[in-house]
């Protein structure tokens, strides 16, 4: 193996990369979708004129799959059996899970959704721009919220504009007719 | 004769000027989403999805070909060009594409790839404008008990066949047939899983779903794991007349004629989609090589360019087949085309060909010319995709975070949706995280209802009885031809891993020095 250190190291990220806890909840949860299913299932109401198969049966069959699948998951994580992540060209396999990073984006997203109706959606997809481009590591400052701020007029402009999606212009726009449609 | 004719009026409608500016609006963003890493024809479809609402069906559904007939070019040039350490094993084009730039071959990688995606994607085009009509004319006697074994071919082989493992596949399928329940039943109106809620009672809109998993989900998943620095793209210049020589050329064209008829068939049946093809296709320019060109495996022989690439691009085409005659989605991209589709109240199936037939044969008209101009783009303006390659990955991923918002503020024009978009978002990052493919969940969300609906109208008529399900004899083939995927299918797997892991360590000792500077 000393010969080959790239690959030592490809491989063994690829296999131990993340604990295996996160994926037993993860498995825990598609098991407990599946409880769920039979137990909200119960109060699917079956009318007396339905003959054949009725609005309760299928969904129990796909509960008991997932019951199933994630008690299967579950043992072979047990065993050692991991998942293997999603390969792409912008994903690095050998680095870990930045949680932060995400953390930081679900955030950025949440703030948006909060800011679309009291500040516009325009001052909305700014702040969600910028908040994601630094998080991501964009190095300047003043160029992100210039791309961040000329992005979302403009697509204000385009969609609300000149397509008509009602994306609301937000109190600073309201005035600006080229900005509601 | 009748097809011929129905063809050329397709061609009539797919020639007006504004339907050719639509093609080659979605062959150009196609190509992007192609070229940029990260973005797919599925996320790139979803996006605009939303947005495009406003389009009438022909030119909506001329976009999305394009955008799918461009985004299987434009990969290519990103995995001849991009540096891109580890993903090699998985795209076979990447790796003799990838050796071929860096060895100062880039020009004639490109070009093959380019030319052999127009000859194999107008080869399968023509197979596809036969085949087709045969199939629906076909399909439209068939009734609803071969109508569930058709459906759960599609489940079985998509959600076991599309990933590493099966459970988590299966799992995948299974997550989306449950979200599909959500809602009001169909036949007897009665609420499931809806807890009350009046947003829920509506069911989960599918569009929002896709644009969740495909650009929210993937969005979070790569900036988890980015790839930091900066993007380091193999330079090609001179003039593209000359970038392939007569000997690439002698080398090339039986590959291309082999990947299209390898690529096609593999396309039609849900085997796994463009992967197999490729594999199979690269497996067998192997194989057929001699001597010299033999050695040059592995370090960029240009025929593990030319045959993979037009595999892929036939492949898509075939994948058009059970989705335009039998309304079956077969891969990611496929399943997004029918969401399009349905969002435009066009379904398809056995009567697409009936019913919606001028649109039908106007789109098959406009991937000949997609295909077209999918050449020009590519050969001469390759300059022009190389430089957004170059995008910094910042403002690439926000930018995709304020489309996927956006289109799920647009849907019904309320907070709430961004909030679903947001959190089924973050189950398709855990999703990906940990090995759970997307494409099945997609695809039961999808043919949930549909498979519900004819599987309880065939116990309908059977009086209850499921033995009726496999008696009849078209449906006993199709589980028949089933056992046999399944069985040919895990096989191949097996072969692409062990090929897999010998070209891993041939190309990664060779290419190791590389891998530590990168």
């Amino acid at each position: 193996m000393s010969t080959h250190p790239p690959e030592a190291q490809a491989s063994g990220a690829r296999t131990a990369a993340g604990r295996p806890i996160g994926e037993i909840i993860f498995a825990a949860g598609i098991l407990s979708l599946g409880i769920l299913g039979f137990v909200a299932g119960a109060d699917i109401r079956t009318p007396p004129s339905a003959t054949g198969i009725g609005p309760r049966e299928f969904p129990f069959i796909v509960s008991g799959l997932l019951v199933v699948l994630g008690a299967a998951i579950i043992v072979q994580l047990l065993r050692g059996h991991r998942g293997a992540p999603e390969e792409g060209e912008d994903v690095d396999l050998n680095v870990k899970t930045d949680w932060l990073t995400v953390a930081k984006l679900v955030g950025f997203v949440a703030l948006h959704i909060l800011l679309i109706v009291p500040a516009g959606w325009p001052v909305a997809a700014a702040v969600l721009f910028f908040g994601a481009s630094w998080t991501l590591g964009a190095l300047s400052w003043w160029k992100n919220a210039v791309i961040a701020i000329v992005m979302a007029l403009v697509l204000q402009f385009v969609f609300a504009g000149l397509l008509g999606v009602s994306l609301p212009a937000g109190f600073l726009l309201e005035g600006v007719e080229i900005f509601n449609g | 004769m009748d097809n011929f004719m129905a063809l050329m009026e397709g061609f009539s409608v797919a020639m007006q000027p504004m339907y050719l500016l639509f093609a080659l609006g979605g062959v150009l963003v196609g190509t992007a989403v192609g070229v940029l890493p990260g973005i797919g024809p599925a996320m790139a479809i979803a996006l605009l999805m939303p947005i495009t609402y406003s389009l009438d069906p022909t030119a909506a559904i001329i976009v999305f070909a394009g955008i799918y007939y461009g985004g299987m070019y434009g990969g290519s040039t990103t995995s001849i060009l991009l540096n891109t350490p580890g993903e090699s094993a998985s795209v076979v084009t990447a790796l003799e594409g990838n050796k071929m730039a860096k060895a100062g071959r880039g020009a004639a990688a490109l070009a093959t790839a380019a030319l052999g995606s127009f000859v194999a994607g107008t080869i399968a085009t023509v197979l596809l404008t036969f085949l087709a009509p045969m199939l629906a004319e076909f399909a439209v006697q068939i009734g609803p008990v071969e109508y569930v074994a058709l459906m759960v071919v599609a489940f079985l082989t998509v959600g076991a066949l599309l990933g590493a493992s099966v459970l988590r596949g299966l799992a995948s399928l299974c997550i989306g047939l449950f979200l599909a329940f959500v809602g009001v039943d169909a036949l007897t109106a009665q609420q499931r899983y809806t807890f009350g809620s009046p947003f829920l009672a509506d069911g989960i809109d599918v569009v929002l779903v896709a644009v969740a998993l495909f650009a929210m989900g993937e969005a979070l998943y790569i900036a988890s794991r980015m790839r930091h620095g900066s993007v380091a793209v193999i330079p090609v210049s001179g003039n593209w007349r000359k970038w392939m020589k007569r000997e690439d050329w002698r080398r090339s064209w039986k590959p291309w004629l082999r990947g299209t008829f390898i690529g096609f068939p593999i396309g039609t049946i849900p085997a796994g989609g463009a992967d197999v093809a490729t594999f199979v296709s690269y497996a067998t320019e192997r194989k057929l090589a001699k001597g010299e060109n033999k050695a040059q495996f592995g370090k960029g022989a240009i025929e593990g360019v030319a045959g993979p690439e037009s595999a892929n691009n036939a492949a898509a085409a075939g994948v058009l087949v059970p989705l335009l005659t039998l309304g079956i989605p077969t891969t990611a991209t496929a399943a997004i085309m029918l969401v399009a589709f349905q969002r435009y109240q066009i379904q398809p199936g056995p009567l697409l060909f009936e019913v919606e037939g001028a649109l039908v044969w106007a789109l098959i008209a406009s991937l000949y010319v997609g295909n077209l101009m999918l050449l020009v783009l590519n050969l001469p303006l390759v300059g022009l995709w190389v430089k957004i390659l170059q995008i910094p990955r910042p403002y690439l991923y926000a930018g995709i975070l304020v489309f996927a918002a956006l289109g799920a503020f647009s849907i019904n024009f309320t907070p709430v949706d961004v909030w679903i978009l947001l959190i089924i978002g973050l189950l398709g990052f855990f999703m990906r995280r940990y090995g759970y493919p997307i494409a099945p969940m997609v695809v039961g969300l999808i043919l949930g209802p549909i498979f519900e609906d004819q599987l309880r109208r065939s116990m309908a008529i059977s009086q209850g009885d499921p033995t009726a399900l496999i008696t009849s004899p078209i449906a006993a083939v199709i589980y028949a031809t089933l056992a046999l995927i399944f069985v040919l299918s895990f096989w191949m797997k097996k072969r692409q891993k062990a090929m897999e892991a010998s070209l891993d360590s041939t190309s990664m000792s060779a290419g190791g020095g590389d891998q530590t500077r990168a």
